[in-house]
């Protein structure tokens, strides 16, 4: 699989960077058809986070995202198997220095206010995202773009200042999506997207009350014919995971998604219920501070690593329903990743893991804290047998729990110390590296490593857009990511969903947001 | 009467200005803000970050943003959630009627569980009667209200194969529907106030019943009903106000929990979200209208010890 996988990649990117168009392949969308499906019904998912507001253009917080991809679109789909399908584009054609890109729009589509969408709107949509003034988290993305024209009614051209291989995957559903011209021009903008939508998907809202329901109900004027199947989708806030297993057992939800696996366990026997696992594009990891305490040592770095027992860490925290990784989310692995026993400091060795210590000079270990984050329930069992690891090798940990508010606050500053983190990506390689680990300005690097081989790697990765070239890069990259280990990647989650057999077609997506439900329908 | 009132009222507005000013200082104290909350992990540009500084007003001092939200409020504008762009008067409105939902309907069930069981305890001191109301005393008041409400959660859904629904519906929309939703938080915290009621109740009873004027109506052959439920029982009257007032206060307390356990879209959740995503103004709001209504509960308290006792009306 990992081969054919790549190949469909190289396929695509060789296409993009051959300068031929890409078409759309509409029935690649938002998953696979089931022929059997039919139209109409109203279901309930249960959720334990709710956005905080529906403004597509701000947050990337997963509680906002996993529903607004329902209701507002980019131009392209974050296939995840790695491959950027056009959605509201049709076609694009790339320049041969890979510095302009051109879009061809879809024809026929319609906001959700009945204006149909035009080129100026794609313009508008993503000058206003990349315009950092105006706060959306994805702006640093797009800063490869210097200007977007729109020739005319259905060609958008994107001109770029150097070559930008993840630019498709960034123009999906994540940040920001295409609303109508002129929107933002009213003052209250951005707060109206919590009462009406104005995105081209094939939900609209209906119905958004914080603390409690949100009511996405049926586009009837959805450019995709025949979608979506399900005629009213109502997100119910839930108090706890024991709330959901409830629910479920009861018929009030029909859908859970599940935060921490082991939760499900308790699903597997109840009639009418199907729990399935998903891969996903999620990590957990323990990020290092390079700046802080005994942290800044490469080799307490890599003795931590190596004391690290990713398969026990993955065991206690969420009960083994997940994958340890190398350096790669395990959604990514089989088109990005380095085969773990090609990666340095991955195996449990407390006798090399000493031996580093007391070459820093802490032979007699020190202490440290280990932040985690009040509501991340799987950091807590983490936590505890980190501790234990890591007190084979004479380090003492004492951990400390903070708020999100507190913890993000931290990470920006770039002062996180020891930490837990839980991300995750769309699925490319510069998207889920470039970021994080590129030295400032141009990405954050939150954990002070200033590596400027890393640096230049990421840079390369990004612009390069050969696919086995690209591929060369990033497996460079993450050697040199395990060898200096700066963030400790320990192992994806997978997604558990539990739903009604009345369900019926529902993929989870590796995101872990709800496009599933776009093809999903319900059985009498 | 007038000097009294405007004594209470010269209170509290400055108890209101105080707890507004220390929220107001306290949650800025508090790392991050929504800022923060709304860039995540995202890229290093410090642009935004200023922007949206610029744009909530973040970045002015911190006495002109308290002077700016008093002067609005004094004009009844709480301004607007920053998430949400819904005036934040709305928004504690709507979530006030929820909890205040669940706050009477407790309170009148307690009530009328807890007061009836406090004074049979009471009458009754010393038999296995007393000694019955007393352990269920001792269970409601141990009990968390939390552990409470999941057990009947769990219990409902085990034993009847039912659980509430999940997306409030006020009661006149479907009336059937919200009683659907309330019942299991409204139990949850019925429980512990009950035995709290039944508690107080007994031992004032108790206390009460050894005064020498029941002693004397007794031996003058009143019939023991008359003595109870004439004399003691109008007796204790001014404490259970007084306490009263004192669950209320705790109800509204242990509506957060129970709210953010039931999700229900009350005063509770809405402090707590507002908390956890540094919503300022919701924050500021909710808590100045929950001061609010502490203060005008100890008013109508003050009031009806005057209506119950003739001694203090003077």
């Amino acid at each position: 699989m990992p081969g054919s996988r790549l190949r469909l990649i190289a396929g695509l990117l060789a296409t993009l960077a051959a300068a031929a168009p890409a078409l759309a392949d509409d029935s690649l969308i938002y998953g696979k058809t089931d022929p059997a499906a039919k139209a109409g019904g109203k279901i309930t998912v249960g959720s334990l986070i709710e956005p905080p507001s529906l403004d597509p253009f701000l947050q990337g917080a997963d509680a906002r995202i996993r529903v607004s991809g329902l209701m507002y679109q980019g131009l392209f789909f974050e296939d995840q198997a790695g491959i950027p399908r056009p959605l509201l584009a049709a076609s694009v054609t790339v320049a041969p220095d890979a510095k302009t890109y051109t879009f061809k729009l879809r024809e026929g589509v319609k906001f959700h206010t009945g204006q149909a969408m035009s080129s100026a709107d794609v313009k508008y949509s993503y000058d206003w995202m990349r315009d950092s003034k105006n706060g959306s988290p994805g702006a640093g993305d797009l800063s490869s773009v210097t200007s977007i024209d729109a020739p005319d009614a259905t060609t958008v051209v994107f001109n770029l200042s150097r070559p930008n291989a993840a630019l498709p995957m960034t123009l999906t559903n994540k940040y920001g999506a295409v609303v109508p011209n002129g929107y933002f021009a009213a003052a209250d903008a951005g707060t109206k997207f919590n009462e009406v939508s104005v995105g081209t998907g094939p939900y609209k809202l209906k119905v958004f009350r914080p603390n409690s329901v949100l009511v996405l109900e049926r586009n009837k004027d959805y450019w995709q014919k025949g979608l979506p199947y399900i005629d009213e989708v109502t997100f119910a806030t839930m108090p706890n995971s024991a709330a959901v297993v409830v629910a479920l057992q009861n018929r009030r939800i029909d859908l859970a998604l599940f935060s921490r696996p082991q939760d499900a366990e308790q699903l597997k026997t109840a009639p009418g219920v199907e729990v399935k696992r998903w891969p996903s594009l999620n990590q957990k990891t323990i990020d290092l501070d390079v700046k802080y305490a005994q942290l800044k040592d490469v080799r307490v770095r890599q003795a931590i690593a190596l004391a690290v027992d990713k398969e026990a860490v993955l065991k206690a925290s969420i009960a083994g329903y997940g994958t340890v990784i190398g350096t790669m989310v395990i959604g990514m692995q089989d088109s990005w990743g380095v085969p773990i026993a090609q990666l340095a400091n991955q195996k449990v060795d407390i006798a090399k893991a000493k031996a580093l210590l007391a070459e820093a000079g802490l032979a007699d270990g020190f202490d440290i804290d280990l932040t985690t984050i009040i509501g991340y329930d799987w950091m807590d069992a983490g936590a505890v047998t980190i501790a234990e690891q890591l007190k084979q090798i004479g380090i003492r940990v004492n951990i400390k729990k903070i708020d999100l508010g507190v913890w993000i606050r931290n990470f920006r500053a770039r002062e996180m110390g020891f930490t837990f983190n839980d991300w995750g990506t769309t699925p490319d390689p510069s998207l889920l590296f470039y970021r994080h680990f590129r030295a400032a300005p141009q990405g954050a690097d939150f954990r002070n490593w200033n590596n400027a081989k890393a640096s230049e790697l990421l840079d390369r990765g990004q612009e390069e857009t050969d696919p086995v070239k690209r591929k060369a890069i990033y497996t460079e990259f993450q050697k040199l990511l395990a060898e200096d280990p700066v963030s400790i990647m320990m192992f994806s989650a997978d997604l558990i969903t539990g739903q009604r057999d009345r369900l019926k077609n529902y993929d989870q997506h590796a995101t872990g947001w709800y496009f599933g439900l776009i093809k999903a329908w319900l059985a009498n | 009467m007038f000097r009294f009132l405007a004594t209470r009222l010269a209170s509290a507005a400055v108890a209101a200005l105080l707890s507004s000013l220390a929220v107001f200082l306290l949650m800025r104290a508090v790392p991050g803000d929504i800022v923060g909350q709304m860039l995540g992990q995202s890229g290093n540009d410090r642009t935004a970050e200023a922007a949206l500084r610029g744009f909530f007003g973040l970045d002015r001092p911190l006495w002109a943003q308290f002077g700016d939200w008093l002067a609005n409020t004094f004009t009844g504008n709480l301004g607007r959630s920053w998430y949400q762009g819904r005036p934040v008067a709305t928004l504690v409105w709507d979530a006030f009627l929820v909890t205040a939902e669940i706050a009477v309907a407790t309170l009148v069930i307690a009530t009328l569980i807890g007061v009836p069981l406090g004074v049979l305890a009471g009458i009754r001191e010393g038999t296995r009667t007393d000694a019955a109301i007393q352990a269920f005393n001792l269970l409601g008041l141990s009990a968390p209200v939390f552990w409470i409400g999941l057990m009947l959660m769990v219990g409902a859904s085990a034993l009847l194969e039912w659980s509430p629904p999940f997306a409030y519906m006020p009661p006149t929309v479907d009336l059937a529907e919200n009683i659907n939703i309330i019942i299991l938080p409204v139990l949850s915290l019925s429980l512990l106030q009950a035995a709290a009621y039944s508690h107080f109740v007994r031992d004032t009873m108790v206390t009460e019943l050894r005064r020498e004027y029941v002693r004397a109506a007794i031996a003058k052959g009143l019939a023991p009903r008359q003595v109870y439920f004439k004399h003691a029982l109008r007796n204790i009257l001014i404490p259970l106000v007084t306490f009263i007032g004192l669950i209320l206060i705790q109800i509204l307390g242990g509506a957060v929990v129970i709210e953010s356990l039931f999700s229900l879209p009350g005063l509770g959740r809405l402090i707590l979200s507002g908390i956890q995503g540094r919503d300022y103004p919701v924050v500021q709001g909710a808590l100045l209208f929950v001061v609010l209504i502490a203060i005008v509960v100890n008013f109508a308290i003050d009031l009806l010890y005057g209506l119950i006792d003739p001694r203090l009306r003077s």
